[in-house]
């Protein structure tokens, strides 16, 4: 799926954080409950956020074809019954699939609010990503 | 589906036009009915006037601080109603949703200027002017000023006029375009929301007479339009001969200059969303692209590229770039331009008549659209055809550029594509256009800058939008005096 224009980019964004939290909210239990239910409550605000700017950010100025992304390359397979292991290492995914997504989408669009959003978000995902991969060991 | 008959808002209230005349609102996309609205009666235009009159004389002695406040509410509103606002936008008129998106935060943009009034609205004075006397000049607001729209932008074009008037202290009248108007009713929605008092804001619907009888009726004391030159022409005539103010914002036929030395890989993309944006209705769309020297051939090569991969289809789906035209009668006038285009000699580089949209048969689609070979003396060249067409014309250098720009009757935008400062400055500084780009293919002026525009793109002094609107809603009155 080409994300060619502005509002697809966000709105692929605003379903991935729908995505993770309700991934975390399904798989929160036994030793990754507290974890992941934080997780959980993080992906809502971070699905606030990018509905947010999508809706201050546009800018109909600038509003010019976008080329080069495309949605498959960030299609995760989320299964929320694994066993512990299993969802660790989904979650693990996960983060790096949305951190490598902001940062492909902050060399996509000029607006500087815009950039600075993703780049908060693809930061926020390695460090998630970071705190999971110690859980994992 | 149940289509609802649109309602007018009058004196804070929706009321069932008593109209029989009704006309068919459809989804551009799908050709569907999605509304029916009413061609108000005269009466009811009149009944409109005098609810606003009569709302007019407690909202002016209502603070600007309080008045403001009804700004920050209705702001609020339309951020939280914003996707409904958006998607509204696309099932009348097409645009695609970021488009839509861009129109409704361009329009909250100006509620938020407008919302400064208290220190937008401060006069100024002198003392001492001559011994012991003073001078101040205070602003006032004058009364009703109603807004005749168009099509193109449903929500945004009434809120370069409506929040500054109602903040000043005057009241106001909304008569939206018959093709798209359900935009304003679910705006007016929020206003009520908001809790404007009863009269300060009013929406009816209708069509030429209604606007007759806004421009003949005695309490109407100013009128802002955008729409066509001859509409605007006679507007701003019989507005003027009843002694009302006008500002009349019309036609454009907007040339974007490539020059030699341009950045291509970043012209070419701002080329696009200039003449393909909102497929081509826009008062600001580039309709000519004018070639300096030997940009020419690798410029159209470029063009055609990425021209030719626009996605066309319904604006509700993301994965779309350009949406339908307007209505089938649009449809057949742009189709008629591009035969005209064939007939004239042009060259048709990119023929976007033919397009089919999977799943909307019936939709009023076309295609980008390109002509090269184009020379200035082509109707394809002078007239608007507000679609997504686009010619090319050749040019040696820039003084004849700027001559195919100044031989137009149309003065809104234009734009310029260079590295050079030096021509950037020379453009700036020659060109007889209201709004001009360096580097940007649509000059659209953000709210706190005034919505220009020259020659036939615009009648009256005064344009919508900032300080300029500041000034055409309000009296200066200036008080001298002394104390003994």
């Amino acid at each position: 799926m080409d994300l060619a224009t502005f509002g697809a980019i966000m709105s692929f964004g605003l379903e991935l954080e729908q995505q993770a939290a309700a991934f975390y909210e399904i798989a929160a239990r036994g030793a990754l409950e507290e974890s992941f239910a934080n997780l959980a409550k993080s992906a809502h605000k971070r699905a606030v956020r990018m509905e947010r700017t999508r809706r201050e950010g546009i800018a109909e100025m600038i509003l010019e074809p976008i080329t080069g992304m495309d949605g498959d390359d960030y299609h995760l397979e989320l299964m929320p019954d694994a066993d512990e292991a299993e969802l660790l290492r989904q979650a693990i995914a996960l983060e790096e699939t949305t951190r490598r997504f902001y940062i492909d989408a902050a060399g996509k669009i000029p607006v500087r609010e815009v950039v600075r959003t993703c780049i908060r978000m693809a930061k926020q995902s390695e460090k998630r990503r970071a705190e999971l991969e110690k859980l994992q060991s | 589906m149940v289509i609802k008959n649109l309602k007018n808002y009058i004196d804070g209230e929706w009321v069932e036009s008593q109209s029989k005349e009704l006309l068919e609102v459809r989804n551009p996309a799908t050709d569907e009915v999605i509304a029916h609205v009413p061609l108000s009666t005269v009466e009811e235009v009149g009944e409109t006037a005098r609810a606003a009159q009569e709302a007019f004389q407690d909202w002016r002695e209502t603070t600007p601080y309080a008045r403001a406040r009804y700004m920050f509410r209705l702001k609020n509103l339309m951020e939280e109603r914003f996707e409904d606002l958006a998607q509204i936008i696309v099932r009348e008129h097409g645009k695609i949703l970021d488009e839509a998106r861009g129109e409704v935060r361009r329009g909250i943009e100006n509620v938020e200027v407008a919302a400064g009034v208290p220190s937008l609205m401060m006069g100024y004075n002198m003392e001492d002017v001559s011994q012991g006397i003073d001078e101040d000049c205070v602003y006032q607001p004058v009364g009703v000023f109603c807004c005749v729209t168009p099509f193109n932008f449903p929500n945004m074009v009434p809120l370069w006029f409506l929040p500054y008037a109602v903040a000043c202290g005057n009241t106001y009248i909304v008569k939206p375009s018959e093709l798209c108007p359900m935009s304003q009713n679910i705006l007016f929605e929020l206003f009520d929301e908001a809790d404007f008092p009863p009269g300060v804001v009013n929406l009816v619907h209708g069509d030429k007479r209604a606007v007759d009888a806004l421009l003949d009726h005695p309490d109407v004391r100013g009128f802002s339009f955008v729409g066509s030159t001859p509409v605007g022409k006679y507007i701003y005539t019989r507005a003027a001969a009843n002694g009302k103010r006008a500002q009349c914002q019309t036609g454009a036929k907007n040339c974007l200059v490539v020059m030699p030395d341009a950045v291509l890989d970043k012209t070419v993309p701002s080329i696009m969303s200039s003449a393909f944006g909102t497929a081509g209705q826009r008062c600001l769309a580039g309709a000519l692209v004018i070639a300096v020297g030997d940009v020419y051939e690798s410029l159209k090569d470029k063009l055609l590229e990425s021209a030719a991969r626009i996605k066309v289809g319904d604006g509700l789906d993301e994965a779309v770039q350009m949406g339908p035209v307007v209505s089938q009668k649009s449809l057949d006038r742009i189709l008629g331009y591009v035969e005209k285009g064939i007939e004239e000699g042009a060259t048709l580089l990119l023929d976007g008549r033919d397009i089919q949209v999977e799943g909307y048969p019936n939709g009023y689609f076309i295609g980008p659209t390109i002509f090269t070979d184009v020379t200035s003396d082509m109707v394809i060249a002078r007239e608007e055809i507000f679609g997504p067409v686009l010619g090319v014309i050749r040019v040696d250098d820039f003084d004849e550029a700027l001559n195919v720009i100044h031989d137009s009757p149309y003065g809104n935008a234009a734009s310029l594509f260079t590295s050079s400062g030096k021509w950037a400055r020379e453009f700036k500084y020659r060109v007889q256009a209201g709004n001009l780009g360096i580097n940007i293919g649509i000059a659209a002026p953000i709210a706190s800058f005034p919505f220009s525009g020259m020659k036939d793109s615009f009648f009256g002094d005064l344009h919508g939008q900032g300080r300029d609107a500041i000034e055409f809603f309000t009296d200066r009155k200036v008080v001298i005096s002394r104390w003994f």
